[in-house]
């Protein structure tokens, strides 16, 4: 989502509109790893670094981080220190400067943080309905009369931000898979004008508006209108699955450290009452599951097309991270 | 991209401040919280356009609540004085000067009047409009200026688009060109701003001058529009019209709309309704006149406009018959849970010219509560509904059978049972010792009453009340020795779950409440006996369950859909095709106004078919084509039973 416009929790909104059609029968088993044994906390050694992001309230989120890292310590075995950043480039760039461990990023920020600094994914955020994905939709007026992306020609679109995988490159490789837009240069001469909206919900409240005849941005776009503007907007096409939001870790955090977070947090059941607490304070996700690099592949190579990946190819299925 | 925390500190702060963006995810991020999508949060707007819009939907009542919009200048000046401290501090001394001029009383003797109210609305209605606009073109020039520092520009880009977002509830009604023209501007500027990228890639450098060149046009427009030459239309509403724009549709008509701060959801949980025929197991297929009341109760179609556009029904302030307390409306209400029901907004004929709001009152067991009204002015229910929907709410005559059936859905509420009562009203075994009490109390005589006790008004053994208006001081006479200020007793049962009280709502609790009768008839309580006394209006007023236990409504609602048009028959065999429209039309807004609280939205295409039956069916019934109405609402039963299950 929009780096520059604030980034979004897409679990929380995918609880708000409890996920989009079909995605309920779409999820994989609930099948919960036993919780990890507890251990010591060891005082004397250096503290495990989290980086939240925030989506809207900052304070919250910082108290919310603090619930997690209590429910970590035991199962860590070391002091857990969380802290706040505004968006992934902070989040990212704190990990290289080793003043994060754990870093919460979408998988943009985390492909270009595994090129550059060697980040690992751990964990991916599973939404409402059990998916561990999010996609990009075309949306458009329902009374436009438009019924295929190719009538966008000529036509004007909005998208969130220029780099932001759901409010740009995912939509954007609709029309390059269409060959309506080349797939190597962020050029937008199919249209007769694009837009950055600065946000989801900038770039949608211009479809229903009518400033533009089109926006490129997440399947959970329209959640942010009113109930009777969402009566007004519909999909005109959708693009690949993306990985969702995710937790990574630095280059060299241990293996033993690195598995332990995973099933700790994989052990997070839904129909708890107190672990849904902790889920709704890790940005209402549902759960975690672990994250593979091959879950990436696909999107590495539309980020490869702007350079934003130089090397899509480290993320194919069964590479080491 | 090299950034420090610090740096992402800084930008963390801006947007906290300014971020409409944020407050418009955090909206979303609450309503997930609530599990129930039909209650629709406020309209997120930047600080001086909520207080703009909704100043200006107070300036044009009649009378003008003044004292609410006070609090709206001094938002506005508070916003401005961070741009140009003494503008501001002029804006706020001129306005307020105004505002005084119009509520000082006058003096005869010197034949000195106040400043008529439509005078200082449409002053400071003006002046606020000028206002506004000079705080969008400072804080745009201001972003002019900063176009080298991203963060801060983009943070006062969007504090200029939410002040001018102060006249989006009018231009695009009245200059829909200016209007999309502007909103691309918007979105021009946004995009001028380029990209930081991330983590060195995908930067993009910020196009000035496309930057300059579409805020001048904003500017522009604002200034031309809204300047320091702005005037409003002289006998027309008080509103922004850009009436020098050339794309300005003069005769175009600005949809109703409530001001921001307005409130007029239902309650979650929702109240337990108690309906005496389900209760007594009654088939509720063959009530069709209560099915005709129920569906009238929930329908905005009833109701004339505004009140028909803003989908407000009966069941809006007197939810599943019980009172709304957080309905309220800017300017009509004094509080939450109240209205001034004759009001210029609503029903402008009928307006009384003075600010009269009254509590909402509870319609639990209303068939023994007669007379009707705060001041029982109305001894026939069937004729107070009629009143509310002509002389309240704007709508037409209604048809005979239409009150039949709201008179014999009303007369189905019934009272909480309460285990604490025996049927002659005097306590049971399970009351409290302090109760018990305060019974004795309740009962006890006061000289300073004329020798009446509390019950003497609140009869246990009568439901608590006479059937009788006293006037018992809590009423603002109109003139020093006026006799207006009689007021029907209100029954007690209930009445825990009804605050605020009085006519009025001026008592917050029923501690405040005995308070009140304890100073004004100096009764001489002691705080033991208040204490008492308040223990026993609460028993007496508890019930068992009063609210549901799910705040997920959709299964219940759909159910009551389908009761409403279980009437259609009978309506055919009446004849009442008018009655037929209505009753298609509620459904189907009511089902899109729910549909969001559907629990799986795999499902969602069997809502939007069922609104869309409704919709059909109205068709075919404006169009007298009889058998095909028939066949839709066959289609809609069928529909709704084959996945009625799954519907939730």
């Amino acid at each position: 989502m929009s780096l520059r416009g604030g980034c979004v929790s897409f679990g929380a909104l995918a609880v708000a509109g409890a996920l989009t059609i079909c995605a309920a029968q779409d999820g994989p088993p609930r099948e919960r790893p036993p919780r990890p044994s507890t251990r010591p906390i060891d005082e004397q050694a250096a503290p495990l670094k989290i980086a939240f992001i925030s989506y809207a309230n900052p304070q919250q989120v910082a108290k919310d981080s603090d619930a997690i890292a209590k429910y970590l310590e035991p199962y860590v075995g070391l002091r857990v220190k969380a802290f706040v950043t505004s968006d992934y480039g902070s989040s990212v760039e704190a990990m290289r400067t080793a003043q994060a461990d754990l870093a919460f990023v979408d998988p943009l920020a985390f492909m270009m943080a595994h090129e550059q600094i060697g980040a690992k994914p751990l964990l991916l955020e599973v939404y409402a309905g059990g998916k561990p994905s999010y996609y990009s939709c075309i949306w458009v007026r329902k009374d436009a009369g438009i019924k295929d992306v190719a009538e966008l020609k000529g036509r004007t679109i909005a998208f969130a931000d220029q780099v932001d995988m759901s409010g740009h490159l995912l939509p954007r490789s609709i029309f390059v898979d269409r060959g309506l837009l080349p797939p190597d240069k962020l050029e937008g001469g199919f249209f007769k004008q694009v837009y950055f909206a600065g946000g989801d919900e900038q770039a949608i409240r211009a479809v229903v508006n009518g400033f533009v005849d089109a926006a490129g941005i997440s399947q959970f776009a329209w959640l942010l209108l009113r109930p009777e503007e969402r009566e007004q907007v519909t999909v005109l096409a959708r693009s690949i699955d993306s990985p969702s939001h995710l937790v990574m870790a630095r280059k060299g955090l241990p293996d033993e450290i690195c598995g332990r977070i995973q099933a700790a947090l994989r052990a997070l059941d839904r129909d708890e009452p107190q672990d849904r607490a902790l889920l709704g304070k890790l940005y209402g996700v549902e759960g975690y599951v672990e994250a593979k690099m091959g879950d990436f592949a696909e999107v590495a190579k539309i980020a490869a097309r702007y350079g934003f990946v130089k090397k899509p190819e480290a993320f194919a299925a069964g590479k080491a991270p | 991209m090299k950034r420090t925390q610090l740096a992402a500190g800084r930008r963390l702060a801006t947007r906290i401040i300014a971020g409409p963006l944020l407050l418009a995810w955090a909206t979303v991020l609450l309503g997930a919280a609530t599990a129930a999508a039909h209650i629709v949060p406020s309209e997120k707007l930047h600080p001086v356009a909520e207080a703009y819009r909704r100043a200006t939907f107070i300036l044009n009542l009649n009378p003008v609540v003044w004292e609410q919009v006070g609090p709206d200048v001094g938002t506005i000046a508070e916003h401005w004085r961070a741009l140009d401290s003494a503008a501001a501090g002029e804006f706020v001394t001129e306005l307020n000067g105004i505002i005084a001029e119009a509520t000082r009383r006058g003096d005869e003797a010197n034949g000195s009047a106040p400043l008529p109210r439509a005078v200082a609305a449409r002053q400071v209605f003006e002046r606020m409009t000028r206002g506004v606009a000079t705080i969008g073109r400072e804080l745009l020039r201001r972003a002019e200026q900063e176009l080298g520092d991203r963060y801060e520009v983009e943070s006062l880009l969007r504090a200029a688009q939410g002040v001018y977002g102060s006249f989006d509830d009018v231009l695009p009604a009245v200059d829909p060109q200016a209007y999309q023209r502007l909103g691309r501007c918007w979105l021009a500027m946004s995009s001028a701003l380029g990209s930081e990228g991330l983590l060195g890639r995908g930067a993009a450098q910020v196009d000035r001058e496309r930057f300059v060149r579409e805020a001048r046009e904003i500017v522009e427009y604002m200034d031309a529009h809204f300047g320091p030459q702005f005037a409003s239309i002289e006998g027309r509403r008080l509103a922004p019209w850009p009436i020098h724009s050339p794309t300005f549709d003069r005769n175009a008509v600005l949809p109703a709309r409530l001001p921001p701060g307005a409130n007029t959801n239902k309650q979650l949980p929702r109240p337990r309704q108690i309906l005496n025929m389900t209760a007594r197991g009654v088939n509720e297929s063959e009530t069709a006149l209560i099915a005709l009341g129920d569906m009238a109760f929930d329908s905005p179609y009833i109701f004339g406009e505004p009140a028909r556009a803003l989908a407000i029904s009966c069941n809006t302030c007197h939810n599943k018959s019980i009172t709304n307390p957080q309905f309220v409306v800017p300017g009509l209400s004094a509080r939450a849970g109240g209205m001034d029901v004759s009001n210029s907004f609503f029903a402008p004929h009928a307006n009384n010219g003075h600010f009269n709001p009254l509590d909402i009152p509870d319609l639990r067991g209303i068939r023994f509560l007669a007379p009707y009204g705060r001041n029982g002015r109305l001894e026939s229910l069937r004729e107070f509904v009629r009143n509310v929907i002509v002389n309240e709410f704007n709508g037409p005559e209604p048809d005979p059978t239409l009150l039949d059936g709201m008179v014999a859905y009303m007369f189905e509420f019934d009272f909480l049972p309460n285990p604490y009562l025996n049927p002659d009203g005097s306590l049971s075994g399970k009351a409290s010792a302090a109760a018990r009490r305060g019974e004795e109390i309740f009962r006890r005589p006061f000289e300073q009453m004329a020798g009446m006790s509390c019950a003497s008004c609140h009869i246990p053994s009568a439901n608590f009340v006479d059937h009788k208006r006293h006037d018992i001081g809590s009423v603002r006479g109109a003139s020093e020795h006026s006799k207006d200020g009689a007021l029907d007793t209100p029954t007690l049962l209930g009445i825990r779950y009804t605050p605020p009280y009085f006519h009025d709502g001026s008592q917050p609790t029923l501690r405040a409440v005995n308070e009140w009768f304890n100073d004004v008839y100096t009764l001489g309580l002691s705080e033991q006996e208040l204490a008492d006394l308040t223990s026993y209006v609460e028993t007496v007023g508890d019930g068992v369950d009063a609210y549901e236990n799910t705040v997920h409504t959709l299964e219940a609602e759909l159910e009551e859909f389908s009761f409403f048009l279980s009437a259609f028959e009978f309506l055919e065999q009446q004849g009442k095709r008018d009655l037929i429209d209505a009753t298609c039309q509620t459904i189907a807004l009511e089902i899109r106004a729910h549909k969001w609280d559907l629990q799986d939205y795999a499902h969602m295409p069997v809502l939007d078919r069922l609104a869309e039956l409704m919709d059909q069916a109205y068709a075919a019934n404006q169009n007298g084509a009889q058998e095909e109405v028939r066949a839709l609402v066959r289609e809609y039963r069928e529909t709704y039973r084959k996945h009625a299950e799954a519907l939730k």
